[in-house]
Formats: structure tokens, sequence, C-alpha cells
């Protein structure tokens, strides 16, 4: 499994005269936990955008198995095997819960029929019900989403995401704003959806990505200033100073 | 077809311009300070010829009508902002959207009840009658003044929003509301203000086009569309977008009546289906609200 | 705007059975609504005003589509309905097509003129859409006063007859008011199961997560702007069926019809009524009709009247008559 399975080179990204990205270049291997970390502004989420395909780069390329995204609309990406979640909750509020995932898994299936019966896609019910569950949500299928708690909206806005059954899944701080039972939980369910896909994430709450992830990247005003395993992210005396050192991310 | 009468005609564009710059800019500085888009500008501009009409009935001077019609619609402006759009701050961008289209409605309707149905018409001022020599021809001497009026306006304009604090505060509400509120500086005032300087400059557009134009009920559905597509090709939002889209517009417009009168309302719509296909923001404008 | 979901009053938890009795109105919507327009005349003062609830109702529906449930605040679709009215009183006044022919022909136009004016229209977001939508319509408005010779200009398009419908084996004659309307009827009831339909298909569940949250049906691999091109078509075929009728009941068509006060009527009538469901337009159009109906008999200045209580609908009531009931109902 030593494969990349999606590869940046010398990624950058610039708004009018503002550098949010430069020269970022990484290989991501199948089958890893892959974190994300940085201060405040050292472009953690212009470089998750470009992932995810909600942003192009403006210079550089990404691959993902071998093929270059630069004209792959982002609509598209879902349907390669890259999924991603939002660090602000970003559900239908309006829908019921089940249909919030429904709707997510009737894009592998149906786009524009406008003739047939929806209730008639019994498979993608199931899958919609099955997804549910596995982020235990299943006895609130009936609700609108925006009667959610807090903590069950993140897993909702996984849920949606897990439902295309991704290669690689993007999440962006999957546990934000969650205390720390339920944190436990969210860490639980990312070591149960690592076994069989890519995860990368972006992460504040240093102590579990150090936990949790088989490697880590750390951001600094736009740069990749070290890459390598938790425990020389650690050791990294650079990053200890720009973004350790500062303990915010220890809480 | 000589150079003369073409050049007079690009004269006649730049007055028509002139108006559509005042509508667009009443409309684009209310839309990038409060991000609501006013329906009833077009009804706005209407009452503000009304309010001339009635002001220049009054005083029997067409001075006092261009001083203080903007002025009195300007307070009116304020009041709808208090008491109707308030309300709906918070809510979706499309709430204050058909409140003013329904107001827009009521005051074209109020406007029938108090002056008639039919069109008035409001005569030219007699110090700006008759035409100037401008070397190249003679040029309607109104025409030339509705040029300097706007020219003015713009220039106070900029001066209120580049060299005074109040305009820094704009221009800063504009960028990023919520740097407002962290400045602690009271946004609803600000934003009641900006209102009715928006729907004041409007007014001033309809008494200046009164006397170019038949005073009607009807005059300001036309106006309401010309806003919007000199917002749409300037970009919205934009000051600078919607002068010089105004003056494109009213050049295009003009010299189309020239070669083909018959297409002189069609072409700004075209115009503006064609910016659409090039540049969808507009030509200054910024990415696209509603993101 | 606040819309009346329709999964909403489903979804939320209520005391007694009014859930079951919503999804059981819901499951029955489109024969529950033909009953209601089949005892319409029989209730309503005129003749004339159940025809015009029949249209504009149907209007209304066909708009809802794209404001109400794909979350896009049109101002142009009169263009849709007069460019309907125009093309099917054109092809029988000018070239003597038959009354079917020339209602294809009317929703031809219309969808050939929705999908221009989409493609532009999508390009722009949020509250562009609206002005945009405005401004094409007027473009289409213009032209149509330009090109008199076959529109009638400002006089509007006239000398066209639809006077016996004619059906294989048998034909119906149009110039009696209830066959006329129960003709029309019969065609408005094929609309509404063609919009039930399509808001139970897999395309009515992608436009109404694309109302609640466009980026997350980008990122769920959905082509949003292809997406809502097909809901700006079907709206504006809707529209343009529309017209077809009231041009065929009319026997002219006003110049009027393209305008974007037309427009504004057809936003009126969705949110009086409650936008975002499927009864709401229809219950916007009578309401809406009624008053007219009512106020100017008092006076000719009942727009003003309407446009006062559209205003405090706005404020204090946006989800409608319809969509008010509904929680009225359910909070008892």
């Amino acid at each position: 499994m030593n494969t990349p399975i999606m590869s940046v080179a010398g990624i950058g990204k610039q708004f009018g005269g503002l550098v949010a990205l430069k020269d970022v270049t990484a290989d991501f291997r199948e089958g890893q936990i892959t974190a994300i970390i940085g201060p405040n502004g050292a472009g953690k989420s212009t470089f998750f955008n470009i992932l995810s395909g909600a942003l192009k780069p403006s210079t550089g390329t990404l691959r993902f198995r071998g093929a270059d995204m630069a004209g792959v609309p982002q609509h598209d990406y879902v349907h390669r095997g890259i999924a991603r979640s939002y660090q602000i909750t970003n559900i239908f509020p309006n829908l019921t819960v089940i249909e919030n995932v429904r709707v997510a898994a009737q894009a592998f299936r149906s786009r524009l029929n406008i003739w047939t019966n929806r209730d008639l896609y019994k498979d993608i019910e199931e899958k919609a019900a099955a997804t549910l569950a596995s982020v235990g949500l299943s006895a609130r299928a009936g609700m609108l989403a925006k009667f959610l708690a807090h903590g069950q909206q993140r897993a909702l806005e996984i849920a949606i995401a897990l439902v295309a059954d991704p290669a690689l899944l993007l999440l962006d701080e999957p546990t934000a704003g969650m205390g720390p039972e339920e944190t436990r939980e969210m860490v639980a369910l990312i070591e149960k959806l690592a076994v069989d896909r890519t995860i990368l994430l972006v992460e504040h709450k240093m102590k579990m990505i150090l936990g949790l992830s088989d490697r880590v990247l750390v951001l600094h005003h736009g740069q990749l200033l070290a890459d390598g395993t938790p425990k020389e992210i650690q050791a990294n005396s650079e990053v200890r100073r720009v973004y350790l050192g500062q303990n915010d991310g220890y809480a | 077809m000589t150079v003369q009468l073409i050049a007079m005609q690009l004269f006649s564009g730049l007055a028509l311009g002139a108006v559509l710059i005042m509508v667009a800019l009443g409309l684009s500085i209310i839309f990038g300070m409060l991000g609501i888009v006013n329906f009833a500008h077009g009804a706005l501009f209407m009452v503000g010829a009304y309010a001339g009409l009635y002001v220049a009935g009054l005083t029997g001077s067409f001075w006092w009508a261009l001083v203080l019609a903007p002025v009195l619609i300007g307070l009116f402006g304020m009041l709808i902002e208090r008491f109707l759009i308030r309300p709906l701050y918070g809510r979706s961008p499309d709430d204050p959207l058909l409140l003013t289209f329904g107001l827009g409605y009521v005051l074209v309707e109020a406007v029938r009840i108090l002056f008639g149905t039919d069109g008035i018409p409001f005569s030219t001022p007699a110090a700006l009658r008759g035409v100037v020599n401008l070397g190249i021809g003679f040029f309607p001497l109104y025409r030339l003044f509705v040029i300097g009026v706007v020219c003015t306006v713009l220039l106070l304009l900029w001066i209120g929003l580049e060299k005074t604090k109040f305009g820094l505060i704009v221009r800063a509400g504009s960028a990023d509301p919520l740097i407002m509120r962290v400045l602690g500086v009271d946004i609803s005032k600000l934003w009641l203000v900006v209102f009715g300087i928006g729907v004041g400059i409007t007014a001033l557009g309809g008494v200046l086009a009164a006397p170019m134009r038949n005073v009607s009920p009807e005059m300001g559905t036309l106006v309401l569309a010309e806003a919007f597509v000199v917002t749409v090709i300037g970009g919205m939002g934009s000051l600078a977008g919607a002068v010089v889209a105004g003056l494109i517009v009213g050049v295009a417009v003009s010299m189309t009546s020239l070669f083909a009168p018959e297409m002189a309302t069609i072409v700004m719509f075209a115009l503006m289906a064609l910016i659409l296909l090039v540049r969808p923001n507009g030509l200054y404008g910024r990415a696209a609200p509603g993101l | 705007m606040s819309i009346v979901r329709d999964a909403e009053i489903a979804a939320t938890p209520t005391r007694g059975g009014f859930a079951t009795l919503f999804s059981n109105v819901n499951r029955w919507r489109v024969p529950l609504s033909v009953l209601a327009l089949c005892i319409l005349p029989w209730i309503l003062p005129s003749q004339a005003l159940a025809v015009n609830v029949l249209i504009y109702g149907l209007v209304a529906v066909g708009y809802n589509l794209l404001f109400g449930y794909t979350g896009l605040l049109s101002f142009g679709h009169a263009a849709f309905f007069g460019a309907g009215a125009y093309a099917t009183g054109i092809a029988i006044g000018a070239f003597g097509v038959n009354w079917f022919a020339a209602m294809l022909i009317g929703l031809a136009v219309a969808a050939v003129l929705s999908v221009i004016m989409g493609v532009l229209a999508i390009r722009t977001r949020g509250i562009y859409f609206s002005m945009v939508t405005l401004a094409l319509s007027q473009l289409v408005y213009y032209s149509a006063l330009q090109a008199s010779s076959w529109t009638g200009g400002e006089n509007g398009l006239r000398g066209f007859t639809v006077s016996v419908l004619n059906f294989p084996g048998f034909s119906l004659n149009f110039l009696d008011p209830m066959i006329k309307y129960y003709a029309i009827m019969v065609i408005v009831a094929l609309a509404l199961w063609f919009v039930s339909r399509v808001l139970n298909s897999p395309f009515g569940a992608v436009i109404e997560a694309i109302r609640e949250n466009e980026t997350r049906a980008r990122a769920c691999g959905y082509d949003v702007e292809r997406t809502k091109l097909l809901s700006f078509v079907l709206s504006g075929i809707l529209c343009g069926l529309a017209g077809t009728l009231s041009a065929m009941h009319l026997s002219i068509v006003p110049l009027d019809s393209l305008h974007y006060h037309t427009s504004g009527l057809i936003v009126m009538m969705t949110l009086l009524g409650g936008a975002g469901s499927f009864f709401g337009p229809f219950v916007g159009a009578l309401a809406f009709l009624s008053m007219e109906d009512v106020f100017s008999l008092w006076t000719s200045n009942w727009q003003l009247i309407v446009g006062v209580i559209f205003i405090l609908f706005v404020l204090y009531l946006p989800k409608g008559i319809w969509g008010t009931l509904i929680s009225w109902w359910k909070s008892r």
C-alpha cells in the first residue's frame, strides 16, 4: 500500500495580492491518516479547499490516482472518490436527517431524472440508512436536520461525506466545538473509517492528532514547514517554536 | 451622416448616461453597504420627479426643487429603511427585495391618486433653455447642465467617501460589515443614512430627468430596468462601475438611435447579455454576491 | 424568504395525527387539487374569475418550482408566459395552425426562450439573478414592442380565435364558458400531475437540496448549474403552457403580459399562497384574483391595497396563506 493516492506538486494560491499558499508539494499514501496542522492563517483551509476541488490552484498540479485534476469541476470530485466534510456544519437544515444522507447517496444513481418516483430507489434508501446507523443517528432519521444537537450535526456532516463511499475522505476539523466525550466518540469513528480508506484531516486538538494520525503536515505562512510522523513533528524544534509552543492547540 | 452629427449624438449620450449614473449610483450605494437590492428604486426616481414638480409649483423655482426634492425624498427613504426594511435584516436577502417590489407598487398607485394618471409636462427653467454652440454644433443648454450637475455630485461623493471619516466608515463597512461591529460603530444608524443618501441621489436623478422626459407615474418602470442593466454591466456595488457603465449605456443607446432607431430600447439589454457571457460579475465586479 | 416546506411539515413532531393526515393529503395532492378545481366555477362569483384562477394558478405552480423549490427568485417569468401566448396566437392567426399544434408551438418557444435566458441568468448568483432575469425579460418585452408587424406592438396581438377544439372523432365548443373552463382544467390537471411527479423524482430532491445548501449540493456531486437550468426551463415551460391557455381563452395577447409587472404578479401570487408548497400557489392565485375582483369594484386604485397587503405578508406572514394555516393548525 505504498502508491500515493493523491499527490500535490508545487501548489500555490493567490487571492489578489495575497499569497495564501506557496509551493506545497506532498504525496498522500493509501490507507494512512494524515493530519494537516498550522496556526490560524497558515493556509490550511485554502489547501483543503484545493484538495477537495472547491478552489483551483494558481500554480502547481493536483493528481488523484495519477490523473491531473486541473480540468475537473468540483462536483466531479466526489464521483472520482474524494469526499469532504466541512468545518462549519454544512448540512441541509430544512430536510430530514435521512433525506440529508439520501440526497447525497442519490448523486451516484440519478441526478436529473425528473420522472421516476424516488421512493423506488430502495438501494439508495438502504445505503443512506446504513450510513446513518454507522454514525449513530438512526434514532433521529425523521427529524429535521436543523433540530439536531451540535455533536449530532457534526456526525451527520460526516455521514453525508461518507455515503459517497470515498477512497479519500477529507475531514475539516471534525471535532470543532465538541466536548471531550463527543471528541472521543468522533476519534473512535475516524479510526473505524480509516480501516478501508485514506483520511486527511485538519485539526486543532493536538493530543488527538498525535494519537490518531500516521503522518502530520505542518503549514506555516502558506508554506510546508514540516512533514513527518507525529513523533518527528513533536521533536521538530521549528514546529515547536511556531506552533506547539503557542500552546493554544493543546487545550 | 457627418462627423458633427455623430459628435453631437455622443454628447446626447453623455447626458443620457449622466441620468443613468445617478440611478445606478443610488442602487449601488445601497447594495454595497446594506447588501439589499431596492426594487422600489424606479418608483422612488418617479416620486423624486413628482416631488420636484410639487416643490417647483410651490416655490415657483426650479432651483428649490433641485435642492429640496432630493432631501425630502432622501428623508422619506430613511423612513422606509427604519420601518419597513430594518425588520427584515437577518432574514433571506430575497425578503427586502420582495418588500421593496411591493412598495414600488404602492408608490406608483399613491402618485396616481395624488397627481392623476396622466403625464405632466415639466418645463425647463428659463435660464437653462436654448442651445449652446460647442464649436461642432448646437447642443441643448439643459443637457449640458445635467452633465455638470452629475459631475458635481460625483465629485462631492468622491470627496465624501475618500476624504471624510464618514466615508472611511462606509468603505470599511461595505468591505466587511463585521468589522463595524468589532469597532463599535452603530451600524443601524449608518445604514439609515446610507439608504437615505442612495434614495436622495435617485430622487435627484428624477428631478434632473423631469424636463427631458415627461413626468408620469410609469416613468420609473423603465428606469428600474435601466438601473439594473447599468449595475449588472458595471458590477454590483462598484461606484466606478456605475459611472463607466452608465456612460457606456448612455452612448450606446444614443448612437443606436442615430443609426438604427428601432433598436434603441433593445441595445442596452443586449449589451448586458453580452457582458454576462464574458464577465458574469460585471466590468468592475468582485466575486458575485451571495457567496 | 421563509418557505413552507412540505418535508418540514411532514417531519415536525406534532400532537395527534397531523403528520399522518398531512402525508395522506400530500399523497392525494393531485386528485384533491383537481376536485377543488372542479367545484371552483360553482363557488366563485364569475366564470371569468374561475378561468383566471386556473391560468394564473398554473403560472404560479410553474414559478413555484423555481422559486419555492429551487430557491431562485426570478423576476422574468412574464417572458415565458407572454412568449407562450404570443407564439400560440401568431401560429393560429398568421399561419392558421390548429389549436393543438399551436399549443405545442407555444410550449416550444417558451422552452427555447427559457434555455437562452436560463443560460445567461444562471451564470450569476444571489441577488444578481433577480435583476438579470428582470432585465432579460424586458429585452423580450421591447423586442415584442418593436416587432409590431408580428405582435401588434402596443395594441397587443389580435385577430385569432379558437372557437372549437377538434379531437379525432369529436369536437368541443370552446365558446361555451363551462366547456371552456373544464377543457382548460383538464390541461391544468395534467400539468399538476406532471409537477407532482417532478417533485417526487430524484431531481425534485436535488433542487430542494440546492435551495437548502448550494455549496453542499455541489460537494455531494451535483452539477448545480445544470440542475438549476433544468429547473428554470421546466418552470418556464409550465408558465409558457399557461400563456398558450391564456391566449386561447382571451383571443388576444396584451403586450403587458410580457412586462415585468406581470412577473411581479406571479411572484406576489406565489408568495401570498405560500412558496415551496404544492397547494400554496393555487391558493395564492385564488386569493390575489379574488382580491382584485372585490377591490376593483370599490376603487380603481385597488393596486394600492394589494401592494399594502403584499408588504404586510412579507413582513408578518412570510409563509403565505397556506403555510400560515398549516402552522396554525399544527400548533392548535
